[in-house]
């Protein structure tokens, strides 16, 4: 009788050690915030929380870029981009917006502030290339065609719908690679934007 | 003599369960901060499930209104992470508007987060511009960078 009662409380031992684990991994994978009421009382619901997301290019790739055998025409290279507001959380879309603005990964204001590819193995070779928030470069202007004056980044867009997208095009003149040794200057070349947002008053 | 093989099988039973949930169940990896959990399934709570089916396109960001703590705090209640429907790797910066960076993640993979980020000083009463920076990587080797982005809200300090 005592073995059995000693077996029992093993195996009862046995289970609670197997249990605990689980409820430390549920404990750990919890994704409920519990910050949300205090937050509410203070500010507004959302604080702390994700109120909206914004999905951005996570890279845009120009192709092979080719040598011209002139410069008195432009030989553009165009590539479509967007970003999209995937999901927005609670804004006051009458009286609020989501701005997203976009910078090269080195522009500073009163600076250098254009964008920029650069060879991967040399960085002393770099090429501008232009940002559009429209579809059609040809009848507006580049972003980068005025003066950065904000840190950052240049006005991209303003969101307040959930699902909006704004498909904007990058430019690569090809002619800035005219005259070049090409043996001096091929390789492969990426530049990096930076995109900002914040909810903003409209 | 039964009873010691008895016990014996049920602390080897007991082993092998607690290695096989180890298994299942991934230890969430430490923040480089103080304090902090990195959990494996964390989400922005704003996702719409049924558009999490498939991957798409893009690099998707969290973004904030604003976050509150108290002075002298040094955690804060702020849903950092990496959505998990995203395909890119993410190391996420929080800081201050003027550069003070008060934390930065390790490696966030699809999916991983966290709820309450620890800080690396705490703050004096007021309003602060603040920042997350989330600087994507490839996932395949967790360096490689992309594009980048910056959630810009207001840090509210009581």
């Amino acid at each position: 009788m005592k073995a059995k009662k000693l077996v029992t409380l093993t195996l009862a031992a046995a289970m609670v050690a197997a249990s605990s684990v689980s409820v430390f991994a549920a404990e750990l994978t919890d994704t409920d915030s519990t910050g949300q009421t205090e937050v509410k009382a203070h500010i507004s619901g959302n604080a702390g929380n994700v109120s909206y997301i914004i999905t951005i290019p996570d890279v845009i790739d120009f192709g092979e870029l080719t040598q011209p055998a002139d410069n008195t025409t432009d030989h553009f290279k165009d590539v479509n981009y967007e970003v999209k507001a995937t999901k927005i959380d609670g804004l006051d879309a009458q009286t609020q917006s989501i701005n997203v603005y976009v910078r090269d990964q080195n522009a500073s204001v009163g600076g250098v502030d254009d964008f920029f590819i650069t060879n991967k193995n040399n960085a002393n070779l770099s090429f501008e290339y232009s940002v559009f928030n429209t579809t059609d470069p040809d009848s507006s202007s580049a972003l980068n065609d005025n003066n950065m004056l904000q840190a950052v980044g240049y006005n991209l867009h303003s969101f307040d719908t959930e699902g909006d997208t704004m498909t904007g095009v990058l430019r690569f003149n090809q002619n800035n690679i005219y005259g070049y040794d090409i043996t001096q200057i091929a390789g492969d070349y990426s530049g990096y934007m930076v995109f900002f947002s914040t909810i903003e008053n409209k | 003599m039964v009873l010691v093989i008895i016990i014996i099988a049920c602390f080897a039973s007991a082993a092998v369960l607690f290695f096989f949930q180890k298994g299942e169940e991934q230890p969430p990896e430490k923040s480089k901060g103080v304090v902090g959990t990195i959990s494996d399934n964390w989400d922005t709570n704003v996702s719409d499930p049924e558009e999490s089916e498939e991957k798409r396109p893009g690099t998707q960001i969290p973004g904030y209104s604003s976050a509150v703590m108290k002075s002298g705090d040094t955690t804060l209640k702020l849903r950092i992470g990496n959505p998990k429907d995203n395909h890119v790797g993410m190391f996420a910066k929080l800081k201050l508007a003027d550069g003070t960076v008060l934390y930065e993640s390790p490696l966030l993979k699809p999916g991983q987060g966290l709820e309450e980020v620890p800080l690396n000083k705490t703050l004096d009463k007021g309003e602060y511009e603040a920042i997350v920076e989330y600087n994507c990587v490839l996932l395949e080797d967790g360096t490689t960078p992309l594009n980048s982005a910056e959630s810009g809200f207001r840090l509210y300090v009581d």
